[in-house]
């Protein structure tokens, strides 16, 4: 058993590699450009480059995603030499710094062909002064320096080039200069080492928008699972019991209509009938910062809208593993040996006829991701699946990368718990 | 991996598709022997369905839509692209039995229209295409490229099978929504991208499927001889397993085919699906929607009746085939 | 009020032709203000009242105003994309000019300016007694500070391609603490115009670093306390703004403004507006009439409507086969059934357009006949052009504008009997965004601009190399529509505007690269407790006098 679940874990690895690999493919290969998205429609192909290249996405795809995956800083400190360091300000600003000869952070800026030091003072303040001496000459004859500057960037500065620009200095005004920032390379840890990076479109650390989406869906979900499951299961073993009676058949068709009944369709024609025509509960979910079990009237449409599509799903799944159970010999030796027929049911048949579906209703998981996908969207409910439909529509590859890692992780994790149960449920299996 | 592991991996292998409900109990081969003459086989097949009043209700519904869609201009005094710039968002009415959509346009026209487009040609530009529908392509093709990995994974076995499965897996366990939706958003809008994506969408689960089958079938009698008789394995795989995996195929198919069409719904929804002005029922309902909250339900209400029904009536013929053939055997 | 000698010498000219009926007193006001005149001076002088005020007694301190908004990213205002950001960052940061609902352009952070004879040189006063939020004073020195981030390349503004235009940082003088001078390098009258632009918001120079959530110091009612992308954005009051209330006491006199993102999608918006759950939906980068007409029956919904030059240009590259020839431009042109796209894409909420960027209630716009449907004519013109079986084209549109897809549905079927057939192209809108200047045939959605110089000087002409300007996704580039164009942008005298514009007009109807079908009404529909607010022809929020019903 031990063997086999770490058996599992690696290929949970295994797999989350070969996932996170394809969509940083596809996206790559997908049309669209986030510049465009992120800076608007007006943005000039100058600007345009200079925002991919702030954003490293002017590197290698391969590259990008060695960087995604094992972070830049490690190259980064190799380029300049020093140490660096990832802090979280008071406000919740991740900045880094590089740490100095002599063990204070510093970030640096370029004022005309000035190389500006910013130390940052253990109460969060910071000094500046000038720090020419790190220009180092370079083979072109000029002079370049690699440092961080204050948005998170190993940035290459030069100097003494042929480039000419005007840069503007409060105080002394328009400067003309001889270079300016080279190359960027955009610092993060990288996702193995706990730092999914930031959104590109958000600009805000991936880690903290996926926090609460994860945290709604998860919300959203579990309520769904709570109330359809037992239903399900209850109505499925009641279809079951005897197959092809009126019951049974008003049950299956039932559940099936309400199965297949587009969730986008129920959704806003349960908005139009609950919420519009009779008033009785929100047909919207407005939480701004208070979280989903804050307002529970507002969960109400959402999770019908979840119950309706997954209920004839699982009723299904429970009906035909009931009827098989009662169809088999075991059921009618026990008939045979004149035993009650409450008892029988109870049982004999229900807890042998619930084996299969309780494995089954675990895999479906990944399914009920997918429905709830539609229901945020149709809602306006703040999860996980409408943040990664946004990211999937926008590029916004590290956000959509950790998104993907974090389904992988459940509908994996969710199969190894099915076959986990499965053997505890059916002893006569063993895995090796 | 022994073969009691191999139950549950069969058990995987089919519970992507929305409204397939039998994840466990489809792994019944057909024990085809004899090889009955065609004419034989398909009144075998059809007193299978029609003991089924299931699958007999579902052949009627299926059939109201087939028929609805091939005779569509027989159906209707308009087309599907009239506009009435008079008569937007109207109800049912005797000019229009469904009422009209957003352009005017009469709604009953446009559902059988679109029933076409699921059901009985493939748009492949305006004015080419082919037959066979949208929905149907899709899953056609995912079952040739899934059943041809799925024998040779099966039939094969060791490192192949294992990589094959991995990569399967790996598939499998991106949620269906992201996986359409990044394709779609890579390709583009159109019928044949649509066709691309359910292809990719379905094809695991249906090589999941026919290796489990092919892993049984591969041990039996006639497959032993054929190999003593040192015929060529692909031969083998196509000529002697597969037919007799067919009827788990062709269900699985069937329910393929019902979630094909929900996908499309959901694409045209997210405004990924065929380009206007097709009468493509997803894209009805997603444009229809922005009026249901104005008054104007009637656009959005009837596609998504039209889905759920077309995909009902799959579903129970589905079930019903599998049922009876069970109790045939 | 008769003296005007120390005024603008304009002044007296524009107050004669308002004697002599020559200007409606709408243009009278936008232009004495435009000339330094105050709002206050200009209403005297022709007798106009200001905005109706609502009764002092009425109004009521306090209480918390919920808005369903897309909570982007954001750093530097000079860089925003979209209209949405500016609207919850203009109740922290403000901006020099404002330009009214009623279209008008007034002094605000620039309490008053003046401008040569030749429109070349403008002088600017600050305002004094501004203080930013974090107790700095404004002066001269933050907007001079502002207006060289707009002129910084490394900034990426949009204001550049605008501004830049007719400014080189060089040009900007201080004289004193609290005025500055802009020596152009060519006449503008709508410099005022351009600072109500929403990316223009003034900075403070001592504090600000690129990132305006890092350190939110402007000098707007409100601070910034909470901005979380794809939230929720929160404002609170300030108690030490500059402007003051009826009792005396500061504005404003709403507590807090609470921006939640409830995403793009419209249904959710409206049921919560419905039931009270927000007060306001933004739809400023997305107008259209659907909210309007979900709530328009709603008894706790009010609905400001407003007439606004915002538009879907059908834009023809003309460096592309087949629109380089003017004669196919037409035949497309001439396919568009006006009344029938109004009607079925904009649910006829709107005004028919006439295929030149200018809009009805422009100041400087010459009235024009509506060109008619002409199939036949269109299909002639197309054999004239050597396409006797006529032309198959691709028309590319974002699928999120809904009305943008339905005409080009009506336009697709309209167009069929001139021999035109139309292969629709839908994509997500960010990847229209992505390709709308390269597209040889789209739609593209052009805001509301308060002057008619505005848009075609972005739009419609080459740089000073003789290239297409930036936005000019057409590539059509007219000599004589060019020189027009800038004798105009230098004509302060409205009517001798107004006869140019006839011949600019004449030149882009009859050889232009685009068809306008409609102007689009929209409408700002709020929770009736909010108050004493209208609805602004941009959608923007002005929301310092505004208050809340209990």
């Amino acid at each position: 058993m031990g063997k086999f679940i770490v058996r599992r874990l690696v290929l949970l690895l295994l797999t989350m590699l070969l996932v996170s690999m394809a969509v940083f493919l596809i996206t790559e290969a997908s049309p669209g450009n986030v510049a465009r998205n992120v800076l608007g429609a007006f943005v000039t192909p100058e600007q345009e480059a200079s925002f991919l290249a702030q954003l490293g996405l002017d590197k290698p795809v391969w590259q990008r995603y060695v960087h995604w995956l094992f972070g830049s800083d490690w190259k980064a400190a190799r380029k300049i030499g020093l140490r660096l360091k990832r802090l979280v300000t008071e406000k919740g600003f991740v900045e880094w710094w590089a740490i100095d000869e002599s063990g204070r952070p510093v970030r640096w800026k370029l004022q005309g062909d000035d190389l500006v030091a910013e130390l940052r003072q253990p109460d969060g303040k910071t000094v500046r002064k000038i720090d020419n001496r790190r220009w180092e000459s370079d083979p072109q004859g000029g002079w370049s320096f690699w440092g961080v500057d204050n948005a998170n960037h190993a940035v290459r500065w030069q100097k003494g080039t042929d480039r000419k620009v005007w840069t503007f200095i409060m105080g002394s005004g328009w400067k003309q200069s001889s270079g300016g920032p080279e190359e960027y390379l955009p610092l993060k840890k990288g996702f193995i080492r706990g730092d999914p990076g930031e959104s590109l479109r958000t600009g805000r650390p991936v880690g903290d928008s996926l926090y609460v989406r994860l945290r709604n869906s998860l919300v959203l979900a579990g309520i769904a699972f709570v109330i359809v499951m037992p239903l399900a299961l209850f109505l499925g073993l009641l279809a079951g019991l005897k197959e092809g009676s009126i019951r049974d058949r008003v049950l299956s068709v039932g559940g099936m209509m309400f199965s297949v009944i587009p969730e986008f369709a129920t959704g806003i024609f349960l908005i139009l009938i609950v919420a519009v025509w009779w008033q009785l509960v929100p047909g919207a979910t407005v939480f701004g910062e208070k979280a989903p079990w804050e307002r529970p009237d507002m969960l109400i449409l959402p999770v019908l809208t979840l119950t309706l599509i997954e209920l004839g799903y699982v009723l299904r799944i429970t009906r035909a593993s009931m009827v098989e159970v009662m169809r088999s010999p075991y059921i009618r030796t026990a008939y045979l040996k004149g035993l009650p027929y409450w008892r029988i049911i109870t049982k004999h048949a229900v807890r042998n006829a619930l084996m299969a579906p309780i494995t089954v209703i675990m895999l479906h998981v990944n399914w009920l991701m997918g429905g709830i996908v539609i229901v945020e969207v149709v809602f306006g409910y703040p999860g996980l699946g409408k943040y990664l439909l946004d990211s999937a529509l926008y590029k916004d590859i590290n956000a959509l990368e950790a998104g993907a890692m974090i389904l992988v992780i459940v509908a994996v994790g969710t199969q190894l718990v099915a076959d986990i149960i499965y053997t505890i449920i059916n002893p006569r299996i063993r895995y090796t | 991996m022994n073969e009691t592991n191999e139950t549950i991996d069969s058990a995987t292998g089919t519970h992507s598709a929305a409204v397939d409900t039998h994840a466990n109990d489809v792994i019944q081969p057909e024990h085809d022997v004899t090889r009955p003459g065609h004419w034989h086989r398909l009144r075998a097949g059809l007193s299978i369905l029609f003991a089924s009043r299931a699958a007999v209700v579902g052949l009627i519904i299926v059939l109201f839509w087939v028929s609805a869609a091939v005779l569509a201009p027989l159906l209707t005094p308009y087309t599907p692209l009239e506009q009435d710039w008079k008569a937007p968002n109207q109800g049912p009415s005797m000019a229009h039995p469904l009422g009209t959509d957003e352009l005017g346009r009469d709604l009953w026209s446009r559902l059988i229209y679109g029933a076409r487009v699921v059901l009985v040609i493939l748009p492949i530009s305006e004015s080419v295409w082919l037959p066979g529908g949208t929905a149907l392509w899709g899953v056609f093709v995912a079952l040739v490229v899934g059943t041809t990995l799925g024998l040779v994974s099966g039939y094969f076995g060791g490192w192949l099978d294992e990589v094959v499965m991995r990569l399967l897996d790996a598939m499998m366990a991106v949620p269906i929504i992201l996986l359409f939706l990044i394709i779609m958003a890579a390709l583009g809008a159109s019928a044949v991208n649509v066709v691309i994506a359910i292809t990719i969408v379905g094809t695991p689960g249906i090589a999941r499927l026919v290796r489990s089958l092919t892993l049984d079938i591969r041990t039996r009698e006639y497959v032993r001889a054929a190999e003593t008789r040192g015929e060529n394995p692909f031969y083998i795989m196509f000529a002697e397993i597969l037919p007799n995996a067919r009827g788990p195929i062709i269900v699985d198919a069937m329910l393929r085919v019902g979630y094909a069409i929900f996908a499309m719904g959901t694409l045209g929804f997210l405004g990924l699906g065929l380009p206007p002005p097709s009468p493509d029922w997803g894209s009805m309902v997603a444009k229809g929607r922005e009026f249901i909250l104005e008054g104007s339900p009637w656009a959005a209400l009837w596609p998504s009746v039209a889905i759920a029904s077309l995909v009902v009536g799959l579903n129970l013929l589905a079930d019903g085939l599998r049922e009876e053939s069970m109790r045939y055997q | 009020m008769d003296s005007t000698d120390q005024f603008h010498p304009a002044v007296s000219d524009l107050k004669r032709q308002l004697q002599n009926g020559e200007i409606s007193r709408r243009d009278f006001m936008r232009y004495a203000t435009l000339l330094g005149v105050s709002t206050l001076a200009a209403g005297q002088m022709i007798g106009l009242l200001l905005p109706r005020k609502t009764l002092a007694a009425d109004i009521r301190r306090g209480g918390t105003l919920k808005v369903s908004q897309q909570v982007q990213k954001i750093d530097h205002p000079a860089r925003f994309s979209w209209l949405m950001p500016s609207n919850s960052m203009r109740m922290v940061f403000e901006y020099m000019t404002l330009t009214g609902p009623d279209n008008i352009t007034r002094p605000y952070l620039c309490e008053s300016w003046s401008a040569s004879d030749d429109l070349k040189t403008w002088t600017f006063n600050v305002r004094r007694g501004v203080a930013f939020n974090n107790g700095d004073t404004l002066t001269a020195d933050d907007c001079i500070f502002t207006i060289n981030q707009w002129l910084n390349k490394d900034v990426k503004s949009s204001l550049l391609g605008l501004v830049g235009s007719y400014l080189d940082p060089g040009g900007i003088e201080k004289v004193d603490d609290y005025r500055f001078k802009l020596h152009l390098k060519r006449a503008e009258i709508a410099i005022p115009e351009h600072f109500f632009q929403y990316t223009a918001q003034v900075l403070s120079h001592r504090t600000f670093e690129g990132d305006m959530k890092k350190r939110p110091h402007g000098t707007g009612p409100f601070v910034l306390d909470t901005y979380n992308e794809g939230e929720i954005c929160i404002v609170k009051a300030r108690s030490n703004y500059w402007q003051k209330g009826f009792d005396g006491k500061p504005l404003p006199y709403i507590d807090e403004i609470r921006f939640i993102d409830m995403g793009g999608e419209l249904a959710p918006q409206i049921a919560a507006l419905k039931s009270g759950e927000i007060d306001l939906i933004d739809a400023s980068d997305n107008p259209g009439p659907q909210i309007m007409k979900a709530v328009n029956r709603d008894a706790h919904v009010q609905v400001m409507p407003v007439a606004t030059a915002t538009t879907r240009v059908m834009r023809m590259r003309v460096d592309m086969k087949p629109w380089d020839d003017n004669r196919v431009r037409m035949a497309l042109k001439l396919c568009q059934n006006r009344e029938k796209i109004l009607a079925l894409a904009y649910q006829g909420e709107g005004i028919r357009g006439q295929d030149f960027h200018v809009y009805p209630k422009h100041p400087e716009y010459c009235s024009k006949p509506f060109p008619r449907y002409q199939p036949q004519r269109a299909r002639k013109l197309l054999a004239e052009a050597g396409y006797p079986n006529g032309i198959e084209v691709n028309l590319a549109v974002g699928s999120e504008w809904t009305d943008i897809v339905r005409y080009a549905e009506v336009l697709k079927q309209d167009a069929a009997p001139a021999g035109i057939r139309v292969n629709i192209q839908t994509m997500p809108t960010s990847q229209y965004w992505e390709k709308w200047t390269e597209v040889d045939l789209g739609v593209t959605p052009w805001t509301h601009r308060p002057l008619g110089t505005m848009v075609p000087n972005l739009a419609y002409i080459a740089d000073a190399d003789g290239k297409p300007v930036p936005w000019n996704e057409t590539r059509w580039v007219d000599p004589e529509f060019s020189d027009l164009l800038a004798t105009a942008s230098g004509t302060l005298d409205i009517n001798a505007r107004r006869n140019i514009f006839c011949e600019l007009e004449e030149i882009q109807m009859t050889r232009g690269p685009i068809g306008i079908a409609y102007w689009m009404n929209t409408w700002m529909c709020s929770n009736k407790r909010l108050q004493n607010v209208a609805a602004h022809p941009n959608l923007v929020f002005l929301f310092n006098e505004a208050w809340l019903k209990s």
